[in-house]
């Protein structure tokens, strides 16, 4: 794997940091220091003891296995900083202590190491000598960067697309009604049943939030899930305006930009009347969602929020859908998004729908919390410079999966999906990538 | 006598225990308050952070490297033996050193250790990117109090001396890295205690052996 570009001159322009002089730049990235390590996030700061044993814990040091990729020196650069305005030894002797101040170079060289070298999957954190939070570490090195102006643009435009739009990919309400509108006529002839998708009805019991992607190239997912919930007798709705359920505010560190989009969506939820938010498979915007959400916005959610996971795994127990395992004959693997499973404690509701669902299911090795990022997290996907480093650092995923010979890799999450795609092809392994939520679907048994 | 030394020790010590109790108080800062609702508990998972998490079948830190995890052990378990003699002498400088061979030899494989770790991060690729001349002053600071601990065990050093060597060793750690003996327990705890909330631990009993 070789270094992200060739030079500053090759990134796109961010913006906001060429008109930030150096002591605004600083004081703005202090500020962003200051939120960040406020209330325990500091102890993570004072804890590493530099032991560089966190190497083969993360799959893009073990694909390419330089210093610069270890965990490890990727937060150190991060919590050098918190030493130097936050200890009096590294305000005094900032040689001694490894301290740095946020100048505009230091800042730069930041952003290949938060952004490039790391998807803040958390496994470091869960295998480091010290126990570490190593991920929101380099969080932290993000929200410094956001406040800066030194997002990467790429990663920037989705977030600027979902304050905008109210969807990531700037879908309109046309694009989104004629969508809805084909995928019901297919079920119908498909179900042979009135299948509806219904749009911003008021007074459903559910608020279905989708990945754009299901709008744009993955319809199926959408298609699935409908079937599924006509069959299980649901009260549901989407709403045309705020459907999204990613949260490019987590990735790019600006936590503003991520409560906007989280009140925007609670606040169509209420509007619409509904008594839960279900989200849709996706690792971020489940822990975007369910678990940073009301603390972005600072108070509990008035409606309460799952997985569809939960959901699918209640109308299995409660009999409301019928199955038939035989109908997903080949072998099945199951990839664990990090954000769902590790950082959002859902493991094995997909674990128990699978188990129904499937004949032939295999686990990969290590799996749940302990499972390796697929690459495509952190926002990977949506920063093309970093391309060449998200492909490569599959090569853990690869062999994990090769191991199963699965031919599905079922994965409750897009972005995790994309990069499964890219991995597959790069690699030649012909695997089909598919959401619990089709597995489901196509196991489906009507009356 | 240990005369004006023993002040000097006591107040290196008062010293290291005022500054890391401010350390710790900032760091906490008020506590963050968790507006989600939970799934599991935190106390459950800041229990098993710190206990099975540790052992080496679930941490690969330790499983991947067993050298440098017992080497490191054998450090910490020295460490603590030492400052737990410094801690007697300083209560009652006239006892004599208690099981003076054991304690020598514990001591004395933990000062190796401290010597391996020093060699370690003097030549690894890996610790030279990220170490700091706080690294270096920690082990031999910490090399150092193991030293005349051993020395003073065997009354080869006169109790001025120790407690000289001690007080820099209390001295130094609420300024550098050595500080992590109380924030490793901060940082497990808060990771443990998230972790623990989100209902990711404790983690699940595992059909199989597919860990």
């Amino acid at each position: 794997m070789s270094k992200p570009r060739e030079g500053n001159e090759a990134r796109p322009q961010r913006g906001v940091d060429e008109a930030m002089g150096a002591e605004q730049m600083e004081r703005a990235a202090v500020s962003a220091l200051n939120e960040a390590v406020r209330g325990l996030g500091a102890y993570h700061m004072n804890a590493c003891v530099k032991c560089g044993l966190c190497g083969e814990t993360c799959h893009i040091y073990r694909a390419d296995p330089t210093p610069e990729n270890l965990p490890a020196v990727k937060a150190d650069k991060v919590m050098s900083f918190y030493r130097r305005y936050h200890t009096l030894s590294g305000r005094i002797a900032p040689f001694l202590f490894g301290a740095r101040s946020m100048t505009p170079e230091v800042l730069e060289d930041l952003v290949d190491d938060v952004y490039g070298r790391c998807t803040c999957c958390g496994r470091c954190g869960l295998h480091c000598s010290v126990g570490l939070d190593i991920a929101s570490t380099i969080v932290t090195g993000r929200r410094i960067l956001a406040a800066t102006g030194k997002v990467p643009a790429d990663l920037q435009a989705v977030v600027k697309n979902q304050l905008e739009t109210g969807n990531q990919m700037a879908i309109t309400q046309d694009e989104l009604k004629s969508t809805t509108e084909w995928i019901a006529e297919d079920l119908k002839l498909e179900m042979d049943a009135d299948v509806q998708i219904p749009v911003d009805a008021v007074g459903k019991r559910i608020l279905y939030l989708i990945n754009p992607r299901e709008v744009k190239f993955f319809p199926l997912s959408l298609l699935a899930a409908a079937g599924v919930f006509h069959a299980a007798g649901e009260e549901w709705t989407l709403s045309s305006r705020f459907y999204d359920v990613t949260n490019y505010g987590l990735f790019s560190g600006d936590q503003q930009a991520a409560a906007a989009i989280t009140r925007q969506v609670m606040e169509e939820a209420e509007a619409l009347g509904v008594e839960e938010v279900i989200l849709s498979e996706c690792g971020h915007g489940f822990r975007a969602f369910r678990w940073e959400g009301p603390n972005w916005l600072g108070e509990s959610y008035e409606v309460p929020m799952r997985s569809v996971l939960d959901l699918l795994l209640e109308y299995l127990d409660a009999g409301r859908i019928q199955v038939d395992p035989a109908r997903n004959e080949a072998r099945v693997t199951l990839h664990d998004p990090c954000n769902l499973v590790r950082w959002g404690g859902v493991s094995e509701q997909q674990r128990e729908i699978l188990q129904r669902v499937v004949s032939d299911f295999q686990e990969m090795v290590p799996n749940r919390e302990n499972n390796f990022c697929c690459g495509g997290g952190g926002g990977a996907l949506s920063m093309s410079e970093y391309g060449e480093i998200r492909v490569g650092s599959g090569q853990t995923k690869v062999d994990q999966i090769k191991k199963t010979g699965a031919k599905i890799v079922a994965t409750p999450c897009h972005n995790c999906a994309d990069q499964l795609l890219d991995l597959s092809k790069q690699h030649k392994l012909g695997l089909d990538i598919q959401s619990v939520v089709e597995l489901v679907f196509n196991a489906l048994v009507l009356d | 006598m240990a005369g004006i030394s023993w002040y000097v020790a006591l107040a290196s010590v008062i010293w290291a225990i005022v500054l890391l109790t401010i350390q710790l108080l900032m760091a906490w800062g008020g506590g963050r308050p968790d507006h989600s609702a939970p799934t599991g508990r935190r106390s459950r998972g800041i229990l098993y952070n710190f206990t099975a998490a540790m052992l080496p079948s679930h941490k690969e830190s330790a499983r991947h490297h067993p050298a440098e995890f017992l080497i490191g052990s054998v450090l910490h378990v020295g460490v603590l033996l030492g400052v737990l003699g410094f801690g007697i002498t300083l209560v009652s400088p006239q006892q004599a050193p208690i099981l003076p061979v054991v304690t020598g030899v514990i001591l004395g494989i933990s000062l190796l250790a401290g010597a391996v770790l020093l060699v370690r991060r003097l030549v690894s690729p890996n610790l030279k990117a990220m170490s700091s001349p706080d690294d270096f002053i920690a082990i031999v600071v910490t090399g150092g109090f193991l030293a005349l601990s051993i020395l003073f065990a065997f009354e080869r050093v006169a109790v001025a001396t120790y407690f000289a060597w001690s007080s820099v060793l209390f001295f130094y750690l609420p300024l550098g890295k050595l500080r992590h003996c109380i924030f490793f327990f901060a940082a497990r705890s808060d990771l443990g205690g998230r972790l623990g909330y989100r209902g990711t631990f404790p983690a699940q009993p595992k059909q199989g052996s597919t860990r």
